[in-house]
């Protein structure tokens, strides 16, 4: 804790032009990486034609074998969950199978790309769901013409599956989205833009505020951008005490308050802003990020990726040994050291070259795990604490520092932990169709989760996954 | 037009006591009209939100100065203006619009029509609408009106169920095409 008393508050403005042309010469660098990442990244692709593919589970002894897995064998099967469908989720793979399901309609920093553009982000989250968290899951982009087919189509395809993950569909009928599918749905539905971004900064945020000993009850805090993830994190903050008159909302327009010009388009085209907007900014203030973060302990900027939407002079503007949380991919808001330097005592961002990554693969996976392993029949904001309490507690077992408020992903004993606190709160919620106790709830995480790295490295050993090919960056990551 | 919007400001009061409205309603005057003006531009940017039809003019805000001071002066119009109370004492953060209009053919003779009802968001769901509403309807039935109507965009769903809440039915329809 000693550091944040140490933490420079520079208030000189001498060597500024030099100090923002070095900050441009970083700029430049990291684009070039970035870049380059991206010329191998479709390079591997193509080697490797997508990323993932089924697998069996049975063994295949020979093809007599398929009179027991297919038919005849399996009509009784289907005759089984004909009379109880609750046992598909015991005599067939739906209780580890999710829906990766998008539009399309925003897509990482891209945009509307559409769906078809959509699935390599898709076929990367799948990956990412087998690898972290020993779930199956589909990429399932959706040309849909509305949300209302959108959704039509995910409640259609619903019964093969024991969750829907809604990926990359744009702000705000994202909301009414996850909103009308969590009503229709018997199964967990997930939207990681909303519920993942938000559940991995609230954790981030439980620790930096206990390293620099403040509370959210006190806590003058100011969210740049209104879009999914921070709507949601206001929400969130909100039901964990932050005191609303004490919270900001600020967006291309300004500082979002009750009175805003925009305010009555809001109520009838985003009423999750416009609640927002008549419950926050205690003392009414209006105007730019400048006048959000004067005197504000926290900001969390979930907004453009452009360095230099936040800029030192709005770190230095506000309280002592601030927290600063930059989220934008691929580029933050500010870079790290540009707010350490400006004064900001903890700082985080979404990348994982730097300290403090706020990545939603900390929380998704064991999320899916949990209400899976729970046969859970919906997500609640309270399983979002849960995963986020539990996450926070993970960082905590190891020690806080102002490098390390979150575990990074290698610190993946923490991940089953977040999984069985889901498990619990599904249970305690009464949405779980298994209950298990918390020990049980663990031990098959721990199992489920460590299962796929020793598949990915068996299936390498022999030979069935082709070694990636010699390429400057891959091959050096490619261990 | 969103009088029954929902609201959550910590400031609000609960429920809909049309009683102890939080606000000071009086008829407007020509002094009024710089407070005015903002309100009715922004309730006809929301009505833009409904349909394209509705796209609000260029000088919007020189016509909404012109109907205002004409209005407020016509023996037959009322714009009834709501004072906020507290810090927003003196402010206009509200106001209702309306005229009473003959109808030749039908009975009752003289109809009065609520043109515009607008309450700043702080001000909603507190019963501040309702006292708008009614407070108007007693202005126009003083003025010969019979039977009070209310015209708003069809596709305003918050308007449609603010008024059929309170009494009204649809009776004439308006429909429109592009020239």
């Amino acid at each position: 804790m000693a550091d944040i008393a140490a933490a420079p508050h520079p208030q000189h403005r001498v060597g500024r032009r030099r100090a923002r042309s070095a900050e441009e010469a970083i700029d430049k660098r990291r684009e070039g990486e970035t870049d380059e990442l991206g010329r191998r990244a479709v390079e591997l692709s193509r080697f490797y034609g997508g990323k993932v593919e089924t697998v069996p589970k049975v063994p295949v002894r020979s093809m007599h074998d398929f009179s027991l897995w297919y038919t005849p064998g399996v009509a009784k099967v289907s005759r089984a969950i004909e009379a109880d469908p609750e046992l598909a989720f015991e005599l067939t793979g739906r209780w580890n199978t999710v829906a990766i399901a998008t539009d399309g309609s925003r897509v990482l920093g891209l945009g509307n790309i559409g769906p078809a553009a959509a699935l390599p982000v898709m076929e990367g989250k799948a990956l990412l769901f087998k690898f972290l968290g020993g779930v199956d899951a589909f990429p399932v982009p959706i040309k849909a013409a509305s949300p209302g087919e959108f959704m039509a189509t995910v409640e259609a395809i619903s019964p093969a599956f024991g969750g829907i993950n809604l990926e990359d569909i744009a702000s705000p009928k994202c909301f009414a989205i996850l909103e009308e599918l969590t009503k229709r749905l018997e199964i967990p539905v997930w939207h990681d833009d909303q519920l993942g971004t938000a559940a991995a900064t609230v954790a981030g945020l439980l620790n930096a505020l206990t390293f620099t000993r403040r509370s959210f009850k006190e806590c003058r805090t100011v969210l740049l951008g209104a879009g999914a993830a921070n709507l949601v994190t206001a929400r969130i903050l909100l039901s964990l005490g932050q005191d609303p008159h004490r919270l900001t909302l600020v967006d291309h327009k300004g500082i979002l308050h009750a009175e805003r010009d925009d305010v009555d388009e809001l109520s009838v085209r985003n009423p999750w802003k416009y609640r927002l907007a008549l419950k926050t900014n205690g003392g009414g203030r209006t105007g730019d990020l400048a006048r959000a973060v004067d005197g504000a302990d926290v900001l969390v900027a979930a907004s453009t990726s452009t360095p230099g939407t936040v800029r030192p002079e709005h770190v230095r503007a506000m309280a002592r040994a601030p927290v600063v949380f930059a989220l934008a991919n691929p580029e933050p808001e500010i870079w790290p050291d540009v707010a350490r330097s400006a004064g900001a005592a903890v700082v985080a961002t979404g990348r994982s070259d730097f300290p403090n990554q706020v990545n939603n693969s900390l929380i998704f996976p064991a999320v899916f795990r949990g209400v899976l392993d729970a046969r859970a029949k919906s997500i609640s904001d309270e399983i979002v604490v849960a995963a986020a309490k539990e996450l926070a507690r993970g960082a905590e077992r190891r020690g806080l520092n102002a490098h390390h408020i979150l575990p990074t992903m290698e610190e993946s004993d923490v991940f089953p932990e977040v999984a069985a606190a889901v498990a619990d709160a599904s249970v305690r919620l009464g949405v779980a169709r298994r209950r298990l106790s918390h020990d049980e709830f663990l031990g098959h995480a721990r199992t489920l989760m460590a299962r796929p790295g020793r598949l990915v490295r068996t299936l390498a050993r022999a030979h069935l996954t082709a070694p990636m090919p010699r390429g400057s960056i891959g091959h050096r990551r490619a261990t | 037009m969103t009088p029954d919007e929902p609201a959550t400001h910590p400031a609000a009061t609960s429920g809909s006591d049309v009683s102890t409205p939080p606000i000071h309603l009086r008829p407007a005057v020509e002094a009024d009209i710089p407070g005015l003006v903002p309100l009715l531009l922004r309730l006809k940017r929301l009505n833009e939100e409904f349909d394209p039809l509705l796209k609000v003019r260029d000088d919007a805000d020189a016509q909404s100065r012109n109907v205002l001071r004409a209005q407020i002066a016509d023996p037959k119009a009322v714009v009834l203006a709501a004072e906020g109370v507290g810090a927003d004492k003196n402010k206009v953060v509200g106001f209702v619009r309306a005229l009473v209009r003959e109808r030749p053919f039908y009975s009752p003779e003289f109809e009065g029509v609520i043109l515009d009802i607008y309450l700043l968001p702080l001000y909603r769901r507190r019963g501040v609408g309702e006292y708008l509403l009614h407070e108007a309807s007693l202005a126009l039935k003083a003025k010969g009106a019979g039977v009070v109507t209310a015209e708003f965009p069809a596709q305003n769903e918050i308007a449609s169920r603010f008024y059929a809440k309170r009494g009204f039915r649809p009776i004439t329809a308006i429909h429109a095409r592009s020239l």
